[in-house]
């Protein structure tokens, strides 16, 4: 089954475009990672298409790479979730801007 | 041979202070001993040894060169460290070896109880190798290396008890003002540099002898009686009057008396102080071509020596009177030189410094048996305690004097004979010298018999002054007997031991002076009659009745104080230089300081924070906020990337 890459695009940028909307909007920080996680994966499926499309293994391999970094990201961004929930309670990213100028 | 010898000479004293600088810890006094008098005494037998062999060989064969190294080779300029030994330099190798050693021997005891033993001879074997490599060098570059280091050696003596803030004081003011001639002394070097492109003694004084012929072509821009010759001769004279302590730079030398006596009677006294005579004597073929900067030289020289006569005969400290006497003394070979009476002028600087040493080490006799007390008010009767002491005064004064048979009658006497000859300046010269003899005689006996005369002092001694040793004897008697009979090696109407020897070193003075009968005599019976009438009075205002000097104390009060100040010259320097720079100083500081540099750094700094200020605003610590603003700036990326890419196809 040929799936052409412009199917491919367009889902990436959906996905991309939800997760942005979802970083802007949301305050909730595992939301937040939640929105970051679908714009990675945006990426890896585009990364995905084209390996496909031109039939180089290069990009899969690229997009195991991310999904590793992804993870790694995913650890401690869920770790500092935790500690900030253990310590606020309450969890709101406009909450935490003690690091503002 | 002579030339490995005079290496030895040079390098022992250095040997002896760098391995008394490096010894771990104080060592004990007699490892200081040995070290700090052996390696002067080798070098004095070493010199002594040079001088026998010179001696041997023919008049024309008494000069050498020897050169360790290449030191500089740049641009077509070599500087050798290399060493010259000639009569001159021989001559002065042997004063400041001899009479070194003997200060070197007195000073075992006088320094005896103090904590710096080991670095005090540490000092004074630095001095005597810059002394050394100052008279030994074979270019002006490595002398003035000597020259500096000499000032350097003082500067290190005379603050030697660093703890005094008088002694720092001097010792800073003598640094800074030889600091004055120094500079004066590289500009010369430079512009012979310039002028003959070699700094190499043989060299330049080749050239100048040439000019001195009238072949200006070989020799550079050197012609007599020219500006070239004139400007550097003038500034050469600068670093004499300098170290020599001649008007104007000459008020460091009687504040440099805060030094140890030992110190005063090597380096303010009998050698580095001599050094400016040394260096017109060398280089007195550049001299021979600028008659008007010997001119200068000479009235600057019998300026200073009546001036400073005056001051010497207001000073009640016994060491400042000395001082003060030196640069009087100074003052007649600087004249002496100036005049073009060179053999004289080294004449008076050998008797100068045996006579000088021996005073200075009989005042150090009684200042160490008084417990450090300096003042002629507190001095009297001395002779019934310090016999060697009032030996070597004796001495000393009828030496300096210019008693008949002593030795500045021989040495004074020569130069003044010699002026005779040289033109009206000559005369002029003649009788400042006359007056000068006179007031030496009275400034000298003055001290004498206040502090050897007379009743003890008020109060009488407590505790009674204790002789000296024979540490501190024997050098003052061997002085004591040089004061008597140096003088004895030139002899009017006899021979002319000096003149002779110095002979090679002088002969393209292209006029050489030679006293004539009539002035000889002339002189003699001058200097004789001069001598007695100042002794007379001395022995009239303070020995005779010793009430007189208290009954006459009211007379001319105003015209004496100004007079034992030094003409007030240290009050108008500070008023003129001190006190202006500290002025400056102080304008830079509250005014320009604050408003330049600081205002640039502290603008720069004000336009950094107003920015800052203005750009943290946009870090509000919004997570959401920074997302929307790189999307943002993606998006207006992404806007002009493509606006790029349609307006390039």
């Amino acid at each position: 089954m040929n799936v052409p890459i412009s199917a491919y695009l367009t889902l990436s940028g959906a996905l991309l475009f939800l997760g942005m909307l979802g970083v802007m909007r949301r305050r909730n920080p595992l939301m937040l990672l939640l929105s970051v996680e679908l714009m990675l994966n945006a990426g890896n499926i585009v990364l995905v298409g084209f390996s496909r499309e031109w039939n180089d293994p290069a990009g899969q391999i690229f997009a195991l790479v991310v999904m590793v970094v992804a993870a790694a990201e995913v650890v401690i961004g869920l770790g500092l979730v935790v500690a900030v929930f253990r310590s606020r309670i309450n969890l709101d990213v406009d909450e935490m801007s003690s690091m503002r100028g | 041979m002579v030339t490995s010898l005079a290496w030895i000479v040079l390098v022992a004293p250095l040997l002896g202070g760098v391995l008394l600088a490096s010894w771990p810890g104080e060592p004990p006094h007699r490892v200081t001993r040995i070290i700090g008098l052996g390696s002067v005494l080798i070098a004095f037998l070493l010199a002594v040894t040079i001088f026998v062999i010179l001696l041997t060989n023919g008049a024309d064969d008494r000069s050498f060169t020897s050169s360790a190294f290449e030191w500089i080779s740049i641009g077509g300029v070599h500087v050798d460290l290399a060493i010259l030994v000639d009569p001159l330099s021989v001559m002065m190798m042997l004063i400041i070896t001899g009479v070194g050693f003997l200060i070197h021997v007195f000073s075992t005891e006088y320094m005896e109880a103090d904590s710096g033993f080991r670095r005090f001879f540490a000092y004074m074997n630095l001095f005597v190798f810059s002394m050394l490599l100052l008279v030994l060098a074979a270019n002006f570059f490595f002398l003035i290396v000597g020259w500096a280091f000499v000032g350097l050696a003082s500067y290190l003596l005379i603050g030697f008890w660093y703890d005094r803030p008088s002694a720092v004081a001097a010792a800073k003011k003598a640094f800074v003002i030889n600091l004055i001639g120094d500079v004066g002394l590289v500009l010369a070097a430079v512009l012979i540099l310039r002028t003959l492109g070699t700094l190499d003694y043989a060299q330049v004084f080749h050239a100048a002898g040439i000019a001195q012929m009238g072949g200006a072509g070989s020799a550079g821009g050197l012609v007599p009686g020219g500006g070239t010759a004139l400007a550097i001769c003038l500034l050469l004279f600068v670093g004499v009057a300098a170290k020599s302590a001649q008007i104007p730079l000459h008020t460091w030398l009687p504040d440099a008396m805060e030094g140890p006596t030992p110190v005063s009677a090597l380096i303010h006294a009998a050698t580095m102080v001599t050094a400016g005579v040394y260096l017109i004597v060398r280089t007195h073929s550049l001299f021979d071509l600028a008659p008007v900067a010997g001119h200068v030289v000479a009235v600057v020289g019998a300026i200073t020596l009546l001036m400073a006569a005056t001051v010497a005969l207001q000073q009640l400290d016994i060491k400042r009177v000395l001082a003060w006497s030196t640069v009087s003394q100074i003052g007649y070979m600087i004249m002496a030189a100036g005049l073009g009476a060179y053999s004289a002028a080294m004449f008076h600087l050998m008797t100068h410094a045996f006579f000088k040493a021996c005073l200075f080490l009989s005042a150090g006799i009684v200042i160490h048996a008084l417990h450090d007390e300096q003042s002629l008010d507190r001095m009297g009767g001395l002779r019934r305690y310090l016999r060697v002491a009032y030996f070597g005064m004796g001495a000393g004064c009828l030496a300096i004097a210019g008693f008949p048979g002593f030795a500045a009658f021989f040495s004074k006497d020569d130069i003044l004979a010699t002026a005779l000859d040289a033109g009206a300046l000559g005369v002029f010269c003649w009788v400042i010298g006359i007056v000068g003899a006179f007031l030496t005689a009275l400034y000298m006996f003055r001290l004498l018999f206040r502090a050897f005369f007379g009743p003890d002092p008020k109060g009488g001694y407590d505790p009674a002054p204790h002789p000296s040793t024979k540490w501190m004897a024997v050098p003052v008697i061997i002085l004591g007997v040089l004061s008597i009979v140096s003088g004895w090696v030139q002899v009017p109407f006899g021979w002319t031991g000096i003149s002779d020897w110095l002979a090679p070193v002088l002969a393209d003075v292209p006029h050489p002076l030679e006293p004539s009968n009539a002035a000889e005599v002339l002189t003699m019976t001058f200097s004789t009659l001069v001598v007695l009438g100042g002794i007379g009075l001395a022995w009239w205002l303070f020995a005779a009745d010793p009430q007189r000097r208290i009954r006459l104390a009211a007379m001319a009060r105003g015209p004496r104080e100004v007079m034992g100040a030094g003409y007030r010259l240290d009050e108008a320097y500070d008023d003129i230089f001190v006190d202006t720079s500290h002025e400056l100083a102080g304008v830079l500081t509250t005014r320009v300081e604050p408003n330049g540099p600081d205002g640039l750094i502290n603008g720069t700094v004000a336009v950094v924070r107003s920015t800052a200020r203005v750009l943290s605003a946009a870090e509000n610590g919004m997570v959401r906020t920074y997302a929307f603003a790189i999307v943002a700036g993606l998006g207006v990326a992404g806007i002009v990337l493509a606006l790029v890419v349609a307006g390039a196809s």
